[in-house]
């Protein structure tokens, strides 16, 4: 059974972004063991529903497994920086794309191209969780320039008191964006080990819109690493090589829609 | 029995003389020793910066001019210190000693600091406290603990030094370990980086125009005295600023700080203003990772924290109301006890005397017969004492029971205190 632990899951995401928006309209914070409590048994409902899930193909699988990734990554950030605000973005991005998941239907939709099955969902599961990590760089980012703005404009609303403090925000774009980047590249990596094995042709399009987005990640990288940037111009390379991951994602998809294939 | 509380505060008496009241930690003992001499039978002394309170148990009607005397004494020229003060008696005094806990009835809405006080009060006062002042004070921490974790009375900054805090803890991950450097020798500095110190920050330079006060006071704060040029230099390398001259126009400008600022690579540097006027030129928040705090800035922090205590104060009374409900409870219960015990005592003693007369009129009567009589005597008391007791345990715990215990008494002529 592939769907009920799905919507079990669902419905607890959906209860965690409630639980995370909650303080930034007027109500009480959740106490901490909930904040982290109900993502983590969304987690457990959503793992026990993957594990069922008999072929990867296809947006919806990859898609509740990024789902699954955000809120994994939410609630490591939750239990290891503090920073609950993440799940503003996090839960509902995840939820969302949970349902979407849902509606596309998580049923396989025809059989995997090889016999490398185990390959296929390694490749799968290490893109998507290099994705979700770079989701999260993103988030922090997004989430360091709206407390820079609120800080130098002296206002000291829900984002002042709710957010973590800027070089909190900041060492976790660092830290996403570090190990997302080769975690991508390795997931990338086994994409096509997998496919060339397999016999399977890849798209000329897919591998140079493909290089070109993983060289801008790679300058986002390289500027936070080797050129020690930090703070807002970091955030602004972070969010753009994000940006650039979502566009180039975008425009594959509208010169090759359909939903059997995730990329 | 009755519990008391005398004593001044922030509302009722200005700081000079509130200064005047405050006592040392050797000096409580000695007062107190001169209360329960006067005739109470428990005391307290919580001596703050905001208040002097004395809390009694079982104070004797003489007791309230000792402690007025006390306290005069301190205030000197023949003024009496009843005029600043203020008494409130058992339930009342229970809710004030819980409402100070709770830090309701501080100057800063929420402040805990008020909850150590409380505490220190308690135990510089245990040998002559009492149990029954043990067990309120005992409540008090816990009813304090219960609201800050209840309610958000305790959250944010509610005054302008711990708003400098909380400001830079929106920038600085950790607190812990960051250098700070004083420019100039104002009190709100002083105060500032106190509080910042208590966070673990470092003051590691302190400047000023005059070297030697520069120097007088970084000695105070085991840091390095500078002149304000030198100064400048030094904005490359503190994480925090902390700025309080006796200038009249700004002294931290763009032109002395954009050159060490460009060297910070990117670090964030927070510049609190405590000066006024103002020593930072606005200009200079424009800097890259550069945030600028005036003294208006932290005190909208400070009022806007304070607001949102405010909001939770219906909640924190709750808490107050269910726990003075509570203690009360226990210490009726705590009063009817010992007159209780005494009434049944006599009663079974006229109980017994009686049995003993009549079984010496009816000897002819069998050993069963006795007993028999015996037990209708006993049962027959255990009747009439059941409806009483109950009424009055109920009336103790509604804290209505004195009235019946002094009826009781004289009705019955019971004699003994009624102590714990």
């Amino acid at each position: 059974m592939v769907l009920v632990p799905h919507l079990i899951a669902l419905a607890l995401y959906a209860l965690a972004a409630a639980l995370a928006l909650a303080p930034f309209a007027g109500l009480r914070s959740a106490p901490r063991a909930l904040r982290l409590g109900v993502p983590l048994l969304g987690i457990a409902a959503h793992v026990i529903g993957i594990a069922r899930v008999t072929s990867f193909l296809g947006v919806a699988p990859t898609l509740s497994m990024l789902a699954l990734f955000l809120v994994a990554l939410q609630a490591a950030s939750e239990g290891l920086f503090g920073a609950s605000a993440v799940g503003v973005f996090t839960g509902p991005l995840a939820t969302g794309l949970l349902g979407l998941a849902l509606l596309i239907g998580l049923a396989p939709e025809g059989p995997p191209p090889s016999g490398r099955g185990a390959w296929s969902i390694l490749h799968i599961t290490v893109s998507v969780l290099g994705l979700a990590m770079l989701a999260l760089a993103f988030i922090a980012a997004a989430l360091y320039l709206l407390q820079f703005r609120e800080l130098k404009a002296k206002r000291f609303g829900a984002v002042f008191r709710l957010f973590p403090p800027l070089e909190r925000l900041d060492q976790l774009n660092h830290l996403s964006l570090v190990l997302g980047f080769p975690t991508v590249t390795l997931g990338v990596l086994l994409g096509f080990g997998v496919r060339y094995a397999g016999g399977a042709s890849v798209d000329a399009a897919q591998v140079v819109w493909g290089m070109l987005t993983w060289v801008v990640l790679g300058w986002a990288v390289g500027v936070r690493v080797v050129r020690h940037w930090a703070g807002r111009r970091a955030a602004f390379a972070s969010i753009a090589s994000f940006t650039a991951v979502l566009l180039v994602y975008v425009a594959l998809k509208l010169a090759a829609p359909g939903t059997q294939r995730f990329l | 029995m009755s519990i008391t509380v005398l004593g001044v505060n922030h509302r009722t008496a200005p700081l000079d003389v509130r200064e005047r009241f405050a006592h040392e930690r050797r000096e409580v003992p000695t007062s107190l020793e001169r209360v329960l001499a006067a005739g109470a039978r428990g005391g307290v002394l919580l001596s703050t910066c905001n208040r002097t309170e004395f809390y009694l148990a079982e104070a004797d009607v003489a007791v309230p001019e000792a402690v007025w005397a006390i306290l005069s004494e301190r205030l000197g020229g023949g003024r009496s210190a009843s005029e600043y003060g203020y008494t409130r008696r058992d339930r009342d005094a229970v809710r004030h000693l819980y409402r100070v806990s709770a830090g309701l009835d501080a100057m800063i809405l929420g402040e805990s600091q008020i909850q150590g006080q409380v505490r220190d009060a308690w135990e510089t006062s245990k040998g002559q406290a009492g149990p029954v002042l043990h067990r309120l004070f005992q409540s008090a921490l816990l009813v304090g603990a219960r609201v800050r974790s209840e309610t958000g009375l305790a959250t944010g900054a509610a005054s302008a030094p711990s708003a400098a805090v909380a400001v830079a803890a929106r920038i600085f991950t950790r607190l812990a370990g960051r250098s700070a450097l004083i420019l100039g020798a104002g009190d709100m500095a002083e105060l500032a980086a106190t509080c910042l110190a208590s966070e673990g920050v470092r003051v590691t330079l302190v400047a000023n125009r005059t070297y030697e006060r520069a120097r007088a006071i970084a000695e105070q704060m085991g840091a390095r005295a500078l002149t304000l040029d030198e100064a400048w230099e030094h904005f490359a390398d503190a994480d925090i600023v902390l700025s309080s001259t006796a200038a009249p126009h700004a002294v931290v400008t763009w032109d002395h700080v954009a050159p060490a600022v460009a060297r910070r690579g990117g670090r964030p540097l927070c510049i609190l203003d405590l000066g006024m006027p103002r020593d930072v030129e606005p200009a200079v928040a424009q800097l890259e990772n550069v945030f600028l705090y005036d003294i208006d800035d932290l005190q909208a922090v400070a009022a806007q924290a304070a607001a949102e205590r405010r909001r939770d104060i219906p909640a924190a009374e709750r808490i107050v109301s269910e726990e003075v409900e509570r203690f009360w409870a226990w210490y009726g219960g705590l009063v009817v006890v010992p007159v209780l015990k005494e009434f049944r005592e006599r009663l079974d003693q006229v109980r017994a005397t009686e049995l003993e007369r009549a079984l010496r009129r009816l000897a002819h009567l069998s050993p069963e017969d006795r007993g028999e009589i015996e037990h209708f005597s006993q049962t027959l008391l255990n009747k009439f004492l059941h409806q009483p007791t109950l009424a009055l345990k109920e009336a103790a715990q509604a804290g209505r029971g004195y009235g019946l215990l002094e009826a009781l008494k004289r009705l019955f002529g019971l004699e003994r205190r009624d102590d714990p």
